[in-house]
């Protein structure tokens, strides 16, 4: 097996070449049947790939779960401005690792799909942001566009058609925040890669104040396949209001860690305990953060019965954000490790706003006091207040990012907390 | 095509149980200022653009699922905001708890505190007790060069002072150094603002004391200066100003806001051009012939002796002379059936226009008036300096009036030939010594008057200070003699000099002081062209 | 690297432990795919994806010359604006300095027609960009959620004690400086460490010596 990490529940669509290496030159991809759905699009028409993918149900992969049709839609329907596609490669919420692995894969199926958006949404230039960090990635990626270039499926004139789409990588230089999609315009114009105020929106003023629309990898990659096999065909797995496969980042305290595309829907515990090979020897499950560290943990007792869907884990008393699962066992500090992810807001906030440039720190400092056994009861107080002044105050949500872990772990781990305040000695097994 | 046929010009809403009517497309922020209620902000600023990230002016919508940023957010129809709500009022104590986590205890040596945005709103509505614990933030101070010095430790970064380089100065010298809470205001390393002529603004637009004026460093504390209406003498911009005193000294110049002339800003070097307001070697008493005297006395004697002169009148004047004093020279000239009358004024080349404001520019005439000795006729000579060109004056044999201008280019023998010598000025100047009357005048500083600026707006200004010994506006005493000589009411304020005077001048027509106010009223173009 | 290399330890630049993984490390990394990339840029699509962290460095090299200025040039074509290509050409002057220094900045800045300062305000904000000289080799070891709770701070440590360096520091024979990274999407993969341009994954601190050995002597 070329792609260690896979499971006979899977439903391999967006993986399904993963460990391939010839899948990610032109000839092998096409051979894979890639490429084969430009022509369809193009016979299509904009209208209907933009129908077909609102029927589809896909819903944006970068987090907020926007759905994908719907977005393309809001551009407008007049020439005369240039439009433009951002496909959204910044991956870098902690527990989110799929993007990347798209991208060195299967970068072809990123690339038709984004023809195939950039089309739709009458842009011919797209570009990729990539995460900075990812050199090794965004290489292959530039490789595989440079050959799309020279089979022509890029460039003027796509396989006669008369439609025109290049597309241009562009690395970041190392900022979370560049994730969010107005942040990612400003950092693509070769600014601070500050979030701007909404409205306007992207498909009325984005890159450089033209009508934009940015999308996640994962969910550009599904693209293809909604064109191919139609709409139906994506529903067949999911549910009604979180169709299609996902890849579901696993990470943590489980025996086989990975990437594992499964149906929205899928049961969070048997994720766990059957796809990834359960907890590790002898360790029970503490908690888990389901979506990314931007939303709340969920204990043991919630994950129970929690559906790895949209709805399925709000339900639950969380949000699916990326679906990037990270699994604790008893073993876990959480104080400490809740202070690492807040930490990490405080070194990503762009520090435009004062409750989240001011109360990311604040909340660090108060937490590694605690963590240290310098706390008081006190402190747990000021935190729940300090991170609630942080929700919905600001120009971007990472500030209530930061709410999300503290929040949750003091309600439902607050004995940890105490006992840490209390003795200075961390909880959990050793 | 669509029309706007439907949208209304107005918008109707409610501000704390007030109603409020305003244009469509005005912001909550600048709503609430219309009817007078100031929400509390610091990176909106009016010359600016608004990147509403301070967050310290969220007020509640009623419906809205979230605080809304008031300086970005437009009004709508029947919305209803509230300011004062306990929703309102927990987020801006939250906001202003985020403040003061860093911010140091520096109020009893900070040359803001009185006029600081942070403490004001601290005072009005912070937590009684903040509840950070850790040690804070220390960044300690830079010398951003020019005029500027930089606390990095009070600054709450708002940004103004970037954007006003970007935006306004368009020379983008300072910025956003790091980012989050490690963020901090800089320069390009050691290249600091030096030789940037607009940067003094910066400071005014600190809301706190970040930003402060090396010049004015621990000079006063902010309650205890005066503060009065005024006109940047410095240029023929007339700049609008306020003139900031303690103890009868100006402590330093602000801009003050005029959207007509300067918007919110000034130059620095009108900015810094005070000193000279505050010299001593002042004329504090009349002198005639050198010996001091009472002004009925010297008054009655010179007029006696202007009526007797034989003599040719020659008049030379200065820019920096009011359109009053102007006006009644002009008037006295012509009763004494005497020449033109001249100025000399200094010139630079090339005006510093600031792109963001382009009606604002330093400009070639580094004088106030010249406009308005222009508007009266009088004839510049001399150089760009402001020297020479007197010559026939110097060696007149009749009667020679001097308003202002100290001459100091001329020689000891100027003057010294005339038959009769007046010399109205504020300073002992060489040359004054050879009068028969030197009358003491007060300056700008010291009088209510006006100027005339190069856009031909005629714009007030107030005395600030205490004028010392006698010294009177140039207004009062031309125009008491003038009186006499007509046997005509003298005009007993600034305000009537300014009536006697555009009664004549059809630019200045029917304009009073009324209608000039604090910011200025426009002279009419020309005279034969009717007004609109 | 024409000799399809096996993967020598159990952290072979990716996820691959479970011991059914057949690939080279050059396979998975992709280096016989991507090739060798020409300075004045391949394709113009993707002239900004060049690894600017790299082991030989030239802080007084020209900013941009010959080959580098043609790539330039490409970068520049890409967009609408000159400001646009700033993030791609600090990348090509860390690529050939190491680091932005303040004259580098100022470089680029008249290259692109933007003001030193506006430069420093960006440069700063991002934190690839070294504002002060690195090692040969950037050691940045992830130590967030993922990674922390599968030993990641152990990780770190390894690197720090092995390589005898403070966090930030770079060791005295120039070769390591060791610092700590946030996450770098390779959660599932713990602990990910990168260095200089590559990924190194399921590193353990037993791993460690190895890996610098590696360093020392193969250069990358
Ligand atoms: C702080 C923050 C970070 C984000 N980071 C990412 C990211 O790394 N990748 C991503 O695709 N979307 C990210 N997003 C979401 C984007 O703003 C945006 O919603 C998304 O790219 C839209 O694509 P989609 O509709 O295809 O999901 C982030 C949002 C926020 C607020
Ligand atoms: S919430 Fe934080 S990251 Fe988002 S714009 Fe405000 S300061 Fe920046
Ligand atoms: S220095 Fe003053 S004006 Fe500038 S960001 Fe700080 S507080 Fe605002
Ligand atoms: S522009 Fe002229 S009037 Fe304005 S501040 Fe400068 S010198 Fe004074
Ligand atoms: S004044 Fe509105 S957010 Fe700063």
């Amino acid at each position: 097996m070329a792609y260690p990490y896979t499971h006979e529940k899977e439903v391999r669509i967006l993986s399904k070449h993963f460990g391939e290496p010839e899948a990610r030159t032109v000839e092998g991809w096409k051979a894979r049947g890639g490429y084969q759905t430009l022509s369809m699009a193009f016979e299509m028409g904009r209208n209907a790939i933009i129908d077909e993918v609102k029927a589809s149900g896909l819903r944006g992969r970068g987090g907020a779960g926007f759905p994908a049709g719907v977005k393309w839609s809001f551009m407008p329907q007049d020439g005369g401005r240039p439009h433009y596609l951002l496909c959204n490669a910044d991956e870098s919420e902690p527990g989110t690792f799929k993007d990347r692995e798209l991208l060195r894969w299967a970068p072809h199926q990123v690339i038709e799909g984004m023809i195939i958006a950039a089309y739709a949404i009458r842009a011919e230039q797209a570009y990729v942001y990539c995460r900075g960090e990812f050199f090794e990635t965004t290489q292959i990626l530039a490789r595989a566009i440079e050959e799309a270039y020279e089979a022509g499926y890029l460039g003027k004139d796509i396989l006669g058609s008369g439609v025109n789409v290049d597309i241009t990588v562009h690395c970041g230089g190392g900022a979370y925040i560049c994730g969010e999609e107005t942040a990612l315009m400003n950092s693509l114009e070769g600014r601070r890669g500050t979030p701007r105020i909404k409205p306007p929106f992207p498909a009325q003023a984005g890159y450089m104040g033209m009508p934009s629309t940015v999308n996640n990898v994962e969910t550009l990659s599904s693209i293809p396949f909604i064109i191919q096999e139609g709409a139906d065909a994506y529903r067949a797995n999911g549910t009604a209001e979180s169709p299609g496969t996902k890849l579901f980042c696993v990470s943590g305290h489980v025996r086989r860690p990975g990437n594992y595309e499964l149906p929205l829907g899928f049961p969070l515990m048997e994720l766990i305990d059957d796809v990834c090979g359960g907890m590790k020897e002898g360790r029970t499950l503490k908690g888990v953060i389901p979506g990314g560290s931007s939303v709340p943990i969920l204990n043991a007792e919630e994950c129970a019965n929690c559906e790895m869907s949209f709805e399925g884990v709000i339900a639950a008393g969380s949000q699916l954000g990326c679906a990037a699962v990270i699994v604790m066992d008893d073993s876990t500090d959480i104080v400490k490790e809740v202070r690492r992810m807040v930490g990490f807001y405080a070194h990503e906030s762009c520090g435009q706003c004062t409750p989240c440039r001011e109360g990311s720190a604040w909340a660090e400092k108060i937490l590694r006091r605690i963590e240290e056994g310098r706390g008081t009861e006190e402190d747990l107080d000021t935190l729940m207040e300090v991170t609630s002044q942080m929700e919905g105050t600001t120009i971007c949500v990472l500030s209530d990012s930061v709410a999300a872990p503290v929040q949750s772990s003091i309600n439902k781990f607050r004995e940890e907390y105490l006992s840490r305040i209390r003795t200075g000695e961390k909880a959990g097994v050793a | 095509m669509m029309t706007d046929q439907q949208s209304p010009q107005t918008v109707t809403m409610r501000i704390d149980g007030r109603e409020v009517t305003v244009p469509t497309g005005t912001t909550i922020l600048r709503a609430a200022e219309s009817v007078g209620i100031e929400i509390p902000h610091y990176c909106y600023h009016p010359g600016l653009s608004s990147p509403a990230m301070c967050r310290l002016c969220l007020v509640e919508v009623e419906g809205w699922p979230k605080p809304a940023p008031a300086c970005k957010t437009t009004v709508a129809e029947g919305q209803v905001v509230h300011i004062e709500s306990e929703m309102a009022q927990a987020q801006r104590t939250g906001v202003l708890e985020f403040y003061l986590l860093n911010h140091p205890l520096d109020c009893p040596i900070c040359d803001q505190s009185g006029e600081c945005q942070l403490q004001d709103y601290v005072f009005a509505q912070g937590r009684e007790h903040g509840r950070g614990r850790e040690p804070k933030r220390v960044l300690g101070r830079d010398d951003f060069g020019g005029d500027v010095l930089f606390n990095g430790d009070r600054c709450v970064m708002c940004t103004r002072c970037v954007r006003f380089m970007r935006e306004v100065a368009e020379d983008e010298r300072l910025c956003v150094v790091e980012r989050g809470n490690r963020a901090v205001i800089d320069t390009f390393f050691d290249e600091g603002l030096e030789g940037s002529p607009f940067a003094g603004n910066i400071v005014d637009i600190c809301p706190v004391g970040a930003l402060v004026s090396k010049d004015f460093l621990h000079k006063a504390r902010a309650w205890d200066l005066d503060r009065t209406p005024s006109v940047c003498p410095s240029c023929s911009q007339g700049c609008n100003i306020t003139l900031q005193t303690r103890d009868d000294l100006v402590q330093r110049l602000k801009p003050r806001e005029n959207m007509d002339v300067n918007g919110w800003w000034m130059c620095d070097f009108g900015r810094h051009n005070y000193e000279w307001i505050n010299r001593v070697d002042r004329v504090e008493e009349p002198l005639v012939n050198g010996e001091t005297q009472g002004w009925p006395e010297a008054l009655g004697s010179l007029l006696g002796r202007l009526k007797e002169a034989k003599g040719e009148v020659k008049a030379v004047t200065w820019a920096h002379s009011t359109n009053e004093e102007m006006g009644l020279l002009k008037a006295m000239m012509e009763e004494l059936g005497g020449s033109e009358v001249v100025y000399r004024s200094p010139r630079t080349v090339g005006e510093l226009q600031l792109p963001g404001f382009p009606l604002l520019a330093r400009r070639e005439d580094l004088a106030p008036n010249v406009r308005g000795a222009e508007i009266l006729g009088f004839t510049r000579v001399g150089d760009e300096e402001a020297e020479g060109g007197l010559d026939d004056l110097a060696t007149h044999k009749g009667v020679l009036i001097v308003v202002g201008d100290p001459l100091e280019d001329q020689n000891e023998n100027f003057g010294a030939q005339a038959e009769l010598f007046i010399y109205l000025g504020s300073y002992l100047s060489k040359v004054a010594g050879n009068a028969h009357y030197v009358l003491p005048t007060t300056t700008f500083a010291e009088q209510e008057g006006s100027y005339t600026n190069v856009q031909g707006r005629v714009q007030r200004f107030w005395p600030g200070i205490r004028s010392p010994g006698s010294a009177r506006p140039g207004w009062l005493i031309l125009g008491a003699l003038f009186a006499e000589f007509t046997e005509t009411e003298a005009p007993i304020g600034a305000d009537q000099a300014f009536v006697q005077v555009a009664k004549g001048v059809p630019e200045f027509g029917e304009i009073t002081y009324r209608d000039m106010g604090t910011r200025g009223a426009p002279a009419r173009k020309s005279a034969g062209v009717a007004g609109d | 690297m024409s000799e399809a290399r096996r993967i020598p330890f159990n952290n072979p630049g990716w996820a691959g432990n479970t011991g059914e993984f057949q690939l080279t490390e050059a396979q998975v990394r992709g280096d016989e795919y991507v090739g060798k990339r020409p300075p004045e840029g391949g394709h113009p699509s993707g002239t900004s994806t060049y690894p600017y962290m790299l082991a030989e460095k030239d802080p007084e090299a020209p900013l941009f010359e010959g080959a580098y200025q043609e790539r330039f040039e490409k970068i520049r074509s890409r967009y609408p604006d000159a400001r646009s290509a700033l993030l791609p050409s600090l990348g090509m002057a860390q690529e050939l300095r190491g680091h932005l220094s303040p004259e580098t900045m100022e470089q680029v800045a008249q290259l692109l027609g933007l003001s030193p300062a506006y430069v420093r305000g960006v440069a700063t904000f991002y934190t690839m960009y070294n504002k002060r000289p690195v090692g040969r080799f950037l050691i940045q070891v992830c130590t967030n959620i993922s990674c922390s709770l599968c030993g990641g701070d152990d990780v770190l440590q390894a690197f720090l004690n092995n390589t005898g360096t403070e966090m930030g520091e770079t060791s005295e024979d120039g070769n390591f400086t060791v610092m700590e990274a946030e996450c770098l999407a390779g959660c599932g993969f713990p602990t990910t460490v990168q260095i200089n341009s590559r990924y190194y994954e399921n590193v353990m601190p037993k791993d460690v010596p190895e890996i610098l050995e590696r360093l020392k002597a193969q250069g990358e």
